[in-house]
């Protein structure tokens, strides 16, 4: 597989629905052995690190009810609540690689959610379909160019 | 909730979600809301996400093992590992399609509409005891900074988190 190729599997890829990595790993297999590499290849991110999780969720369900857990889960929380601000802070600067200007109108679009979902109660559904009309609409004159991203 | 209704939950967050934790808002809508899972719950399953392998949004496998024992944790995989695979087939017929523009702008507009729920989520994860004080707020600003730098590994920023708890959440 040459570098363009991969190129073009992690353009394609951050434009598909959910965690981008298995769409990644699905066009790399599907390249390198057809159906089969897609099954392999998805297989082999997925499984492993799915029961891995799930022995973890389990292993913590064993203290959870502590009062040494229930302490670490006051930390835990806001930890966890200012990881997903972060993420929308990655997620905008995934989105605008192309100057102050499509900065602004990124921020300014963020934002506008922000206010539809906690000013104007907006429904989540909502919101994301308004975002995609916008930018079907007025976002999309510029392809996103750059491999760079944080967001998996 | 039965199994089917949860696949179809998890399959909705994860077909219009683009990335990662870009999930959690519609999650939280459709399993927070109605009590089916608390905000404890979303937040160990977050945690455990980051500290595990694999990508960041098998955090919903957590989540559905919470819910619902390994039928829920199931549910959560095959609903992660399906949504994100249709790219595979039409890239094979309309590659060139999808690289144009309006498909670009949509996603585009998607991920900003994405972008402003989730800091929604994370102010209602940051205040979902009611009044949080000074010391979560103030860990709430360091996880922040911490996960946009992205210099310190996520199990560590969780550790900080679990630290502080144990030192003054008691």
């Amino acid at each position: 597989m040459s570098a363009r190729e991969f190129g073009e599997a992690w353009a394609l890829s951050q434009l598909s629905p959910g965690i981008h990595l298995v769409a990644l790993a699905g066009l790399i297999g599907r390249r390198i052995a057809g159906w089969r590499g897609v099954v392999a290849a998805v297989a082999g991110m997925m499984i492993p690190a799915a029961l891995i999780t799930v022995a973890l969720t389990a292993a913590y369900g064993v203290i959870a009810a502590s009062p040494l857990a229930r302490a670490a889960l006051a930390g835990v929380a806001p930890v966890t609540g200012g990881m997903t601000i972060a993420t929308a802070g990655l997620l905008i600067r995934a989105s605008g690689r192309h100057g102050r200007a499509h900065l602004a109108t990124d921020v300014g679009v963020s934002i506008a959610a922000v206010v539809a979902t906690l000013v104007l109660g907006m429904p989540t559904l909502a919101v994301i379909g308004a975002g995609a009309a916008v930018g079907a609409l007025a976002l999309g004159r510029e392809r996103p160019t750059s491999r760079e991203s944080s967001v998996g | 909730m039965d199994a089917l209704a949860l696949l179809g939950v998890f399959l909705k967050a994860s077909l219009l979600s683009l990335g990662g934790l870009s999930s959690l808002p519609l999650l939280r809508a459709d399993l927070v809301a109605p009590g089916i899972a608390t905000d404890d719950q979303l937040v160990q399953a977050i945690a455990i996400g980051r500290i595990s392998t694999g990508p960041n949004g098998l955090y919903i496998v957590s989540l559905g093992y919470l819910v619902a024992g390994v039928v829920g944790a199931t549910m959560a995989l095959v609903a992660a590992t399906l949504p994100p695979l249709v790219i595979v087939p039409i890239t094979a017929v309309a590659r060139r399609w999808l690289l144009a523009t309006p498909v670009a702008g949509l996603v585009r507009g998607v991920a900003l509409a994405t972008a402003g729920l989730l800091v929604a989520t994370g102010i209602g994860i940051v205040t979902a005891t009611g009044s949080p004080s000074w010391w979560q707020l103030t860990l709430a600003a360091i996880a922040v900074v911490l996960t946009y730098r992205g210099t310190l590994h996520p199990a560590l920023v969780i550790a900080i988190g679990a630290g502080a708890g144990l030192a003054l959440g008691r």
